[in-house]
């Protein structure tokens, strides 16, 4: 195997993602306006909005939200870089739960109202979806006895085969992630919602246009994670990739935003289920 | 050669010593100093003992002889308490811890040869150190916080003397338990410990108070009879009586019992009531209670007969009983909104999870174990100290009303949230910890499922406790607030400790932690795998943190700066915002009168009440105990 | 063209309209106009908005909303008035709570005549907007073009 220098390697990931994860989002608005009947923007959207974003004037309501728009976009950052080092996958997991943490703090430090309920259901977000991701590692530890990411490519079998009901729980915890229908209400792709933008509400200008960058990144990133499921084949893991992409857009477009106890509910008995009962016939 | 018998001495009895002495002083004028101090010799001893390298120490027979008699004296005073407050349950254990003492001295002694009465090995160096470094600092934190309590506290409280007395009393007796490897002595500083605490926790005589100072009090008798059995088994079997013996010994039922007595001090479920109700005492007890002292005396003595649990029935049950109150606790911190309480949860939940760590039986979850009780008690210490500032500063513990604190103490807010967040993210020492402890219990799934749990619950109530006190609007400049000096430099100290302890995690481990949990182990089998996760965590690459952390300080500066006045904007309220309300969620409403949104945060209290999780996890966790009983057997 | 002229968010804001040109402007979101084409994004608050999208006349009671919301946008920034009514008053300018159009309150960009205009006019209206998005605010015209006049009602083209 031909070695590269982690520091390259890491660069390369920083300077990369961030034109996959756009364009991935900028397909998720061609692929939704096809499916409700419209044209859809163009391809390269979402990085027009950010340029435009980035030329705005800088205002906020106070300094601290700035502070956590930072940390939040330089630990997204960090999870690729990690990942592309290969390192453990439960770091991972846990940077990019320190990322989530640092965009509900943002939420909650400005005096919005809007703002701070958008926070809290993020936190029941994370609350519903942690624990199934956790589970996904374990399950992923438990067939090729290591916790690392480079071990995970590297390995022989595919995971998917090994974890068929892992999957579709990871399905739903992308729904999530992603602010999808039917988990939108911390904040939404689409303009109106009953909490306005919730927990991006009062970032503007370059600051939101940061919030973006790093939802570019965290795109990325549970899609590279979907593909691993199907590590051994580049191709058929792209294809899983794109059957979630193309899963998850069709769930946005034909549910109605349920509520935060509902979803509470949901994916701790069904995702949750799903997930401990495939773990747990890997342990039998 | 003297400073061997001197170091540990020093660290048993000079806080006492210094105890009476700030009792006797007369006025803040003498006090003060002493106090200081006093913190500044148990760390210099501290400091000097981790320098030494591990040694026994034996002490001479004479003296063995008359340890019966002080644990006699000890009883009495537990007996004598139970009269004066009429609890019959009080007695009733001390009669119990009588009969028990009695026992064991009419039992035949078995021959030993020489047993080492104090042993000062890398555990016990590393606990000392953190009794006496963060303890001191506690104490030097009272000095502040007493003399407002003094002014402002209930009439009735006992002086603030006798105050002092068992606080630095108190870390001599924690010493003198981590330093001890004979049984005897202790169950003896065990009980020291259990006396200290109940007159701290009933320090302000209110009836709060002495019903928490009884709870505390019975429950940790409780705890210290099962103690007393276990040495009694021990010796009734003409086995060892000391820490050692146990641990090479491999009986389990005197280790069961051990563990039943840790359970009762680290306040794990069913026996959480005592550590909840502390609370009400002045918050440098809790602080000491939490972070450095009596809860640790538990898990410390789990830690240390990890190895002897091995691979049993018994170390798996424990591991389950951990991981259940790490579990339970921490849901029920989600439904709490006094500050007070989500810390007492917060900790209880950290306590299980170390005993878990412990019980699991693998290096590196034996390994996990030390660091979070470090990293826990340098985090906690620092929580509660500000918890009491803010609470003397607000007069309230309620979350909901530290809305905007930022605003009035931004110095102290900013130190609590870096407190809160070393509990929870990385690269912080407790998720290190953590994040060890999940990969170590791979091969248990239901503690693996327990701890999962637990960890996502943990980040619902810090994060919605730090959302609550940084909301603030923009300000040019923040006035410092007025916080006594002691105050201010025991906080200070222990926030460069948890910053300093993050940086150096890896390398703590690295060089102390890891060749401890392999020392630990070497004599004893266990999974291979678990030498394989050993190495994934020693491969961890740590800098790509540190590097996006500083990377993100810079750009930070380099726009905050950047941002002034003209570039604020009030928040959106669908633009009936009122003139000039930049401190609240103030609101335009009908008849254009202003109106206030009130957002209360999440408590999730049908899923998470405290009434009703205790209701059932308290029979659960008390089957777990019987259960543990019940596996010596198979 | 620059990227300003490529992602123009809008919001809107009905001053007291009498919904007409509102259910013409939400038309522009439908399939049929889909606006989204241009880049356009109906974002629902001005913080994130680029141009402001107001109908209806002024009254004494929404004027100091309405400058709320522009003044919580970012800049550079835009302000579209739709119909009769938010260029003078329209119908309701004799009104004795009625200000007058929009410009009485806040500065604006693009006129977009008609009662109500159609989609097609909107859009337009909007992307000129989008156009003086690169424009200095003080280099601006006042009251830019007013291009369309009454429209004859009568189904739109086949589309």
């Amino acid at each position: 195997m031909i070695t590269v220098d982690p520091v390259i390697i890491a660069l390369l990931a920083i300077v990369a993602v961030p034109f996959v994860g756009a364009i991935i989002m900028g397909l998720d608005r061609r692929l939704t306006a096809r499916m409700q009947g419209r044209v859809g923007p163009p391809l390269l959207q979402p990085i027009y909005d950010v340029l435009k974003l980035l030329r705005k004037e800088p205002i906020v309501v106070n300094r601290v939200q700035v502070v956590y728009a930072c940390l939040h976009l330089a630990f997204m950052i960090l999870c690729v870089v990690l990942l592309a080092l290969g390192q453990d996958m439960l770091m991972v997991l846990f940077v990019l739960a320190f990322s989530t943490i640092a965009l509900i703090l943002g939420g909650m430090s400005v005096r919005s109202p809007y703002s701070r309920i958008g926070s809290q259901r993020e936190i029941m977000q994370m609350l519903s979806y942690e624990p199934i991701l956790i589970l996904m590692m374990v399950g992923i530890y438990l067939i090729n006895g290591s916790f690392m990411a480079r071990d995970i490519l590297v390995s022989g079998k595919p995971l998917l085969l090994s974890l068929p009901l892992l999957f579709p729980a990871f399905l739903l915890v992308m729904t999530i992630k992603l602010q999808k229908s039917p988990f939108d209400f911390a904040t939404s792709h689409h303009g109106h919602q009953e909490i306005v933008k919730g927990i991006t509400l009062e970032y503007s200008g370059p600051f939101l246009a940061i919030l973006e960058i790093a939802h570019w990144y965290e795109t990325f990133l549970l899609f590279f994670i979907a593909t691993m499921f199907w590590a051994t084949s580049i191709p058929v893991g792209l294809l899983i990739a794109a059957v979630c992409f193309f899963g998850v857009i069709l769930l946005d477009n034909i549910v109605a935003r349920l509520t935060w106890p509902w979803m509470l509910r949901f994916m701790w008995t069904a995702g949750l289920g799903l997930a401990a009962t495939n773990i747990l016939w890997l342990y039998i | 050669m003297q400073m061997y018998i001197i170091l540990p001495l020093l660290l048993i009895f000079g806080p006492l010593l210094f105890g009476v002495l700030v009792m006797l002083a007369p006025g803040w004028r003498f006090k003060t100093p002493l106090i200081v101090l006093s913190a500044l010799v148990m760390i210099a001893g501290a400091v000097l003992l981790a320098l030494q390298g591990s040694f026994a120490l034996s002490i001479d027979a004479r003296i063995m002889k008359a340890l019966p008699l002080i644990e006699l004296l000890i009883i009495a005073a537990i007996i004598y308490i139970g009269f004066r407050i009429k609890k019959w349950l009080v007695i009733g254990l001390g009669a119990l811890q009588l009969a028990i003492g009695l026992a064991s001295e009419m039992l035949p002694h078995a021959a030993h040869e020489h047993v080492s009465a104090l042993n000062v090995d890398l555990l016990s160096m590393i606990m000392v150190l953190i009794i006496s470094v963060i303890g001191s600092l506690i104490t030097v934190y009272a000095i502040g916080y007493m003399k407002k309590h003094e002014a402002h506290g209930p009439e009735q409280m006992r002086s603030t003397g006798l105050f002092f007395l068992f606080l630095i009393g108190f870390l001599g007796m924690m010493n003198g338990l981590v330093l001890s490897n004979d049984l005897k002595l202790l169950a003896i500083f065990w009980e020291a410990t259990t006396l200290c605490s109940f007159m701290l926790i009933g320090h302000d005589r209110t009836t709060a108070a002495g019903e928490s100072a009884y709870r505390a009090l019975w429950i940790n008798t409780l705890g210290g009879a099962a103690l007393m059995l276990a040495s009694l088994l021990g010796a009734a079997g003409g086995g060892p009586e000391s820490l050692d013996g146990l641990v090479a010994g491999g009986a389990l039922l005197p280790l069961a019992l051990i563990c039943l007595a840790a359970f009762t001090k680290s306040a794990q479920l069913p026996f959480q009531s005592w550590l909840l109700g502390a609370m009400v005492a002045p918050t440098p007890v809790s602080a000491l209670l939490h972070s450095s002292t009596m809860v640790k005396a538990g898990v410390y003595l789990i830690i240390r007969l990890a190895p002897g649990l091995g691979d049993t029935r018994l170390g798996q049950v424990v591991a389950i009983t951990g991981a259940f109150t790490f579990a339970l606790a921490s849901a029920m911190a989600v439904s709490q909104s006094n500050g007070k309480k989500v810390l007492a949860y917060s900790t209880i939940a950290n306590l299980g999870l170390i005993i878990t760590c412990a019980a699991i039986h693998t290096p590196l979850a034996y390994a996990a174990a030390i660091l979070l009780t470090c990293f826990h008690a340098i985090s906690k210490a620092l929580l509660f100290l500000c918890m009491g500032t803010i609470e003397q500063s607000i007069g309230s513990r309620d979350i909901e009303a530290m809305e905007g604190l930022m605003r009035k103490m931004p110095v102290t807010t900013v130190i609590a949230i870096i407190g809160m967040v070393s509990m929870m993210l990385p690269p912080f020492g407790m998720l290190i910890g953590k994040w060890m402890a999940l990969e170590a219990v791979i091969m248990s799934p239901l503690v693996l499922f327990l701890l999962i749990m637990g960890s996502a619950l943990t980040v619902v109530f810090w994060s919605k406790w730090i959302g609550r006190i940084q909301t603030v609007a923009y300000h040019p400049s923040y006035k410092v607030e007025d916080v006594p000096f002691s105050m201010f430099a025991a906080k200070g100290i222990l926030l460069s400790g948890v910053v300093v302890a993050t940086v150096t995690v890896v390398p703590f481990f690295k060089r102390i932690i890891g060749p401890m949990a392999v020392a630990a182990f070497s004599g004893v089998e266990v999974a291979p795998r678990s030498w394989d996760l050993m190495k994934s965590v020693d491969s961890f690459i740590e800098w790509p943190l540190f590097a996006m952390l500083g990377f993100v300080v810079l750009v930070l500066l380099l726009t905050i700066k950047g941002i002034n006045k003209s570039h604020v904007r009030e928040p959106f309220l669908c633009g009936e915002n009122l003139e000039g309300a930049r401190t609240t969620f103030e609101f335009r409403s009908l008849m254009d009168k202003g109106e206030s949104a009130r957002i209360r945060s999440y408590y999730l209290n049908p899923l998470f009440g405290e009434a009703h999780l205790t209701a059932w996890a308290n029979p659960v966790a008390m089957a777990l105990i019987f259960v543990m009983f019940g596996v010596i057997g198979k | 063209m620059s990227c300003r002229e490529k992602s123009p968010w809008i919001v809107h804001f009905n001053c007291n309209s009498c919904n007409g040109c509102d259910i013409e402007f939400l038309a522009c979101l439908t399939p049929i106009y889909d606006v989204e084409r241009f880049g356009i994004v109906h974002v629902g608050n001005p913080k994130h908005a680029d141009i402001l999208v107001v109908s209806g006349a002024v009254n004494h009671r929404n004027a100091r909303v309405l400058k709320n919301v522009y003044e919580q946008m970012p800049s550079p920034k835009a302000v579209v008035a739709l119909g009769a009514c938010g260029a003078t008053g329209g119908i309701m300018a004799d009104c004795y709570n009625v200000l007058g159009g929009v410009e009485k309150v806040i500065p604006v960009d693009v006129l977009v005549p008609g009662c109500p205009p159609r989609p097609e006019a909107i859009m337009d209206g909007i992307l000129q907007a989008a156009k003086l998005l690169n424009v200095r605010r003080e280099d601006r015209p006042i009251e830019a073009e007013v291009r369309l006049t009454l429209q004859p009602v009568g189904e739109p083209e086949n589309v």
